[in-house]
């Protein structure tokens, strides 16, 4: 039996949404006979992602040595890998932003192209896919945008050194510090941040403060019993941000903390897979909460479900399901259909943590061309007896269905 | 009254040969507008759907100059800017077996919000599920990225190639043979519009048409939201590139027809002239042969006003019988001048693939006004003299040739007004081109004007000369020309003009082909011309070329097209072998100097076509933008030459390549040594060119035959608008006759009962329309002879540019008078046989 990550699911969506887009955009009959019956998401996905699709691609089989700055880079070799980052902020005059800046990169061949056949600088088997999202608190307004590009012609990429991994003008850059080398710029940071649609824009430098932290088992994340049905997968769970948000002719100088999450993999998923919960919460007395649970057709909780506690000096544990225990407290209905959860209960009594998370805004729906909610969210609770808050951001897919929109 | 109209419309059922010529006069001439309207305006069409699907949602284009626009650009634009409704196109032509198709090659992600196809009647779902797994949705649109040759194409398209989904098949790219694979379907909401369309990735595009690193055009998109982006994109792209206006640019291309079409239309209106003339005789032979009943009817009561609108309203129910019959012939008329049309366009502006005419209701309003307007212009004349006569006087018939005899002085001062006006339009119109077209009709109507009073001459002069010559029946014939003025004058008007246009546009093609034959003869200089159908050599195959033993000299061209604020200029870029110079003739200059001024200076020749356009001359400058930014450069000289109608500039070699980064070549002219063998040479290069890339391989006779094909090609439609208008006046002689005959039955009957034999009659007919048609051909010769001046001075040098020598061959003259005879005497054996076979005494018991 094949079971899933969140990110396995967010993959496959992604690919039948980048055939989707391509196909709208060209409106594409591909030949043989049409199918009428509209079929569900994830047999979709099933369909799409059969373990044929992997054929010819690397496979995250044994545990790998992580080298920084050259993991931050791309793995071509891999079918998909994204650069996931969300984050907190308040301006100087006390207003709360959330945002959120995530490329995909996906290899639509296993084979590279063969640049002295092809002729032109536009040939290429990459496509990269961005989406940016802020929250306006104060406002009460949720902005989303999304961008496609070939990995080609500069264009749109991912280099390792100097880093930057960029589409259009959406990027975040290696800097060079000219200052010492101190502990917290040796993994290749500080990163600057840029993206923007229309009137907003957001140009922030991430610093890092604590080391990148690998996630299940040093760093390759067993997504389910088969070989290779796995990924690499590695976050840096906190990021000093300091930087500006432009809307309109204002400009903010805002500051708070980021999360960085690293994946790359060729993995397909099963069936059996609805949708995923992804927490990732920063705490006030400095540690990392991290927690995807996987929900399986029937409601129930995936055993493949995990996450990853890093505490302040940067150690971490890894969580299993059973260590989580997860209380929907509300509900969301969207505009365009679909309940959402919409406030948590989360307890980790092995560790003293027992957390309320409301989002900070309920309509965070990222209506792309994949429907999901991705939003800043509040942490108030305690960790033993001490009074503990924190901020962070909650990844809820599956629930607006289908995924797709007309 | 109704009895009244019963009476009218029961007259004109008893007469089917009058209504019916009458209803074919209003017919071809409606059919002749309509037809040409049509065939413009699908034409027109089907290059602005073309357009509309290629623009896509593009407001703007960003186009750079001969080798386009670098690709890095816009990368720069998204990347650096963060400009986002911008796409790239890299577009040009291929051939697949015998049809040119245009070959799109767009960056799928940018595409979408350009180009908005949609969907085939199948469902997002099915779209998405369709195929089984070796051949699903995803391959094909992973294949479209990242395998070479896939392609889209419509079904329709596909349906006519022949080609099927999932296909391998060959075709032709700048000259080289290339795999595609027919990946899928697509469609746009109204059929047909991407017909003989094919889309491929961007990449391919580059390969296939050797555009490596650069892009034909960078499309821009400006929607209410961003009326900045224009001012943006202004301030960030460097110098040698162009922001225009998709509409602008679009517009700019179909303007070059423009002159071309006014003169179809021109032609057009030429038939429906005769037409009107014919009417006019219809309708007044109806009146006039009433004449008794009229007058009756008015004795009894019936008002003026009232005579007038029965008049009227028989000519308002011919107009609209005539006119609705008119539009269905017209519309398979003009089915069949479209792809005259449309091959005329694709020869000498841009390819346009019409499929169909589409009737649009614009054109079939024009038509049946136009049909329905000069029908009732021409009925209004006898309407108005019917309603004019006294009651009594009405009744007979010399009265009103004494009225035309009367009129006569006036018409003849209208003819001379007309003719004058039109001098003097001509002279002071400037490079207008209705302008001069007007002034063309008005010499026409001028001197048709003038045509019945040098009739009644010729037949008062002549007549004692046919008498002596021919007997009695000859002198009667001649003489009742004259004296039946009221009938023939038209006639022979509608004959004369119509013989005149034959005249006039024989002599000027005649002219125009000497010149153009006299022109290629010295430009074409070179043994062999060796070029690469829609692209440039490859370097190296060029270079293998010029080695093969045997070629002394060669020439390299290359034409292309520039941008410029008034849209595109064609840029020639020569360079010249030893004998190639005396191949362009300079209309005014030291040779010497001017080849020196071109060869070394950096100036440049301009076409005849081009000097008269933009009025500029021998010592002017013209500014173009170039790879440097904008630059002017000198006119060392204006050059003959016919090859388009805008106009092109001349430019070394030399001087190109400081100026531009371009080093294609499209074509090449070969000089051989005195003893190489052509057939020899013509080979090497073909086995050269073998597996390499397909050669257009020609001898110097061989594209003199071809660019005269294509200029008699040309031409077609203008035979068959004249031919048309030969045939509006042979039936306008035909209802004269048989007119004339009709009303003149009493007298005939008495001629036969004095005597003359059915023979005798049956001669006096023939020799009265015979002389006619010598009339006519008389006065259509000076006519003839006037329009070609005015055609080649005035309408070819404002609508093209063109200048040329006129020729006038004794032939077009000869033919002209036998066809204005040959006409005459075919429209008359009808009525001589029935001027025969008329029985005396019945006609005389008439009374």
């Amino acid at each position: 039996m094949k079971k899933n990550s969140k990110k396995e699911v967010l993959v496959a969506v992604l690919i039948t949404f980048i055939t989707v887009i391509i196909l709208r955009s060209l409106e594409v009959s591909a030949p043989g006979p049409e199918v009428a019956a509209p079929l569900s998401a994830s047999s979709r996905l099933s369909e799409l992602l059969g373990d044929a699709g992997r054929e010819g691609y690397a496979q995250a089989i044994d545990s790998r040595r992580f080298t920084f700055p050259a993991d931050h880079g791309p793995h071509p070799e891999f079918r998909n890998e994204w650069w996931y980052v969300t984050g907190n902020l308040d301006s100087d005059t006390g207003r709360r932003f959330g945002f959120e800046l995530t490329i995909f990169r996906f290899s639509l061949t296993p084979q590279a192209v063969d640049a002295s056949t092809s002729n032109s600088a536009w040939r290429s088997n990459q496509v990269y896919i961005g989406h940016f999202a802020l929250t306006d608190a104060a406002k009460r307004q949720f902005h989303v945008a999304q961008r496609f590009s070939r990995g080609s012609l500069g264009l749109a990429g991912a280099v390792a050194q100097p880093f930057r991994v960029w589409l259009d003008d959406w990027s975040i850059t290696g800097t060079r510090s000219s200052g010492p080398v101190v502990a917290e710029y040796k993994f290749g940071l500080p990163w600057k941040l840029q993206a923007g649609d229309g009137e907003i824009s957001l140009n922030l430098t991430l610093t890092p403060r604590k080391a990148p932290v690998l996630n299940g088992v040093d760093g390759l994340s067993q997504k389910a019993a088969a070989e290779g049905n796995a990924s690499y997968y590695y976050s840096i769970t906190r990021l000093r941000t300091d930087g500006t948000i432009r809307i309109g002719d204002e400009e903010l100088l805002v500051s708070g903390l980021s999360w960085l999450d690293r994946e790359w993999g060729s993995s397909a998923l099963s069936a059996e897979q609805q949708g995923w919960d992804w927490y990732a919460l920063q705490l006030s007395d400095g540690s990392d909460l991290m927690f995807y649970n996987l929900r399986r057709n029937d409601g129930s909780q995936d055993i493949h479900s995990a996450g990853t506690l890093t505490m302040a000096d940067g150690s971490s544990v890894y969580l299993s399901g059973e260590d989580l225990e997860i209380e929907v407290l509300d509900t969301w209905n969207s505009p365009h259909g679909g309940q959402y959860p919409m406030a948590w209960q989360i307890t980790a009594p092995l560790h003293e943590l027992n957390l309320r998370v409301d989002p900070v805004l309920d309509a965070q729906e990222l209506i792309t061309t994949v429907r999901y909610w991705e939003g800043a969210v509040d942490v108030t609770g305690t960790r033993g007896e001490s009074p503990i808050t924190g901020r962070g951001y909650v990844e809820l897919t599956g629930y607006a269905d289908p995924d797709m929109l007309p | 009254m109704p009895a009244l109209y019963r009476a009218s419309f029961g007259y004109l059922l008893r007469h089917p040969w009058q209504l019916a010529l009458a209803l074919l006069g209003i017919c071809i001439g409606v059919a002749v507008i309509v037809a040409v309207d049509l065939a413009n305006e699908s034409s027109r069409r089907a290059f602005l759907l073309s357009m509309d699907a290629v623009n896509g949602e593009a407001t703007h284009q960003i186009t750079g100059g001969p080798s386009g626009v670098e690709e890095s650009l816009y990368t720069e634009l998204r990347v650096e800017h963060g400009i986002r409704s911008i796409a790239p196109v890299v577009a040009g032509y291929i051939r697949y077996q015998d049809t040119v198709l245009r070959l799109l090659g767009v960056d799928i992600f940018a595409e979408r919000e350009f180009r908005n196809y949609s969907l085939l009647g199948s469902s997002e779902q099915s779209i998405v599920e369709t195929g089984s797994d070796n051949d699903s949705a995803i391959n094909v649109t992973t294949r479209i990225l990242t395998t070479p040759g896939t392609l889209l194409v419509s079904g329709s398209t596909a349906g006519r190639l022949g080609l099927e989904i999932g296909e391998r098949f060959k075709l032709l790219a700048a000259g080289k043979e290339q795999d595609a694979l027919l990946a899928g379907f697509f469609a746009l909401q109204e059929e047909g519009r991407l017909d003989n369309l094919l889309i491929t990735d961007i990449a391919n595009a580059q390969q296939w048409l050797g555009m490596h690193g650069k892009l034909t055009r960078i499309d821009v998109r400006v929607t209410d939201q961003t009326p900045e982006l224009v001012e943006r994109l202004e301030d960030v792209l460097p110098q040698n590139v162009q922001l225009t206006s998709a509409a602008g640019r679009t517009q700019s291309t179909l303007d070059m027809t423009s002159a071309f079409m006014t003169n179809l239309t021109a032609m057009s209106l030429l038939a429906l002239l005769i037409g009107i003339f014919l009417i006019y005789n219809s309708v007044a032979f109806a009146v006039l042969q009433r004449r008794a009943l009229i007058g009756v009817l008015r004795a009894i009561g019936l008002t003026r006003r009232q005579t007038f609108s029965l008049i009227l309203l028989e000519g308002v129910m011919l107009g609209i019988t005539g006119a609705v019959l008119g539009l269905l012939c017209g519309i398979w008329l003009g089915e069949q001048l479209l792809q005259l049309v449309a091959r005329t366009i694709s020869d000498h502006y841009f390819v346009v693939n019409v499929t169909g005419v589409s009737v649009a209701p614009a054109s079939v309003v024009k038509g049946f006004a136009a049909g329905l307007g000069a029908t009732v212009l021409a009925a209004a004349v006898p309407a108005f003299e019917a309603s004019s006569y006294q009651p009594r006087l009405a009744m007979t018939r010399s009265v009103l040739e004494h009225r035309v005899g009367h009129s006569l002085p006036a018409v003849t001062a209208a003819g001379l007004t007309g003719a004058f006006l039109a001098m003097f339009i001509l002279a002071f119109s400037g490079h207008n081109l209705v302008a001069g077209l007007v002034a063309l009709f008005l010499l026409i109507l001028g001197f048709a004007l003038l045509i019945p009073i040098a009739v009644r001459t010729a037949a008062r002069v002549l007549a004692p000369a046919a008498g002596r010559l021919l007997g009695t029946s000859g002198k009667l014939a001649v003489s009742g020309i004259g004296t039946s003025l009221s009938r023939t004058g038209v006639a022979i008007v509608a004959l004369a003009v119509a013989v005149s246009a034959t005249v006039g546009v024989s002599v000027m093609v005649d002219s125009f082909r000497a010149s153009v034959n006299e022109w290629l003869g010295n430009t074409l200089r070179s043994d062999i011309y060796v070029g690469v159908p829609g692209g440039s050599f490859d370097p190296e195959l060029l270079d293998d070329l010029l080695a093969i033993p045997g070629i002394e000299h060669h020439s390299t061209s290359r034409r292309t097209w520039l941008e410029s604020e008034s849209g595109r200029l064609r840029l020639i870029v020569l360079q010249m072998a030893p004998g190639s110079y005396a191949g362009t003739a300079i209309r005014e200059g030291d040779p010497e100097e001017v080849w020196r001024a071109f060869d070394m200076q950096g100036a440049v020749l301009v076409s005849d076509a081009y000097a008269y356009r933009h009025d500029v001359g021998r010592g002017d400058t013209v500014s173009f933008k170039t790879g440097n930014g904008d630059r002017a450069f000198r006119v060392a000289a204006v050059f003959q030459s016919y090859d388009s109608n805008d106009g092109a500039i001349l430019m070394s070699r030399r001087t190109y390549d400081i100026f531009f980064d371009d080093p294609r070549i499209d074509s090449l002219g070969i000089y051989l040594e005195e003893d190489a063998d052509i057939d020899r040479v013509m080979q090497d290069i073909r086995q050269l060119g073998a597996g390499r890339q397909a050669l257009a391989l020609n001898s110097n006779a061989r594209i003199r035959e071809i660019s005269l094909d294509i200029f008699d090609r040309t031409f077609i439609i203008t035979d068959v608008l004249y031919w048309l208008a030969v045939g509006v006046a042979v039936i306008g002689i035909l209802g004269a006759m048989l007119a004339l005959q009709l009303e003149r039955a009493r007298e005939l009957a008495v001629l036969r009962a004095i005597g003359m034999t059915p023979g005798q009659m049956a001669g006096m007919v023939t020799m009265q329309t015979g002389f006619i048609g010598v009339l006519s051909g008389v006065a259509a010769i000076p006519l003839g002879i006037i329009m070609a001046w005015v055609l080649i001075a005035v309408i070819n040098r404002r609508a093209f540019g063109w200048e040329m020598d006129m020729i006038i061959e004794p032939g077009v003259l000869l033919t002209s008078l036998a066809l204005a005879i040959g006409a005459a005497l075919v429209a008359g054996l009808y009525p001589a046989r029935r001027a025969a076979t008329a029985r005396p005494a019945l006609a005389m018991r008439e009374e």
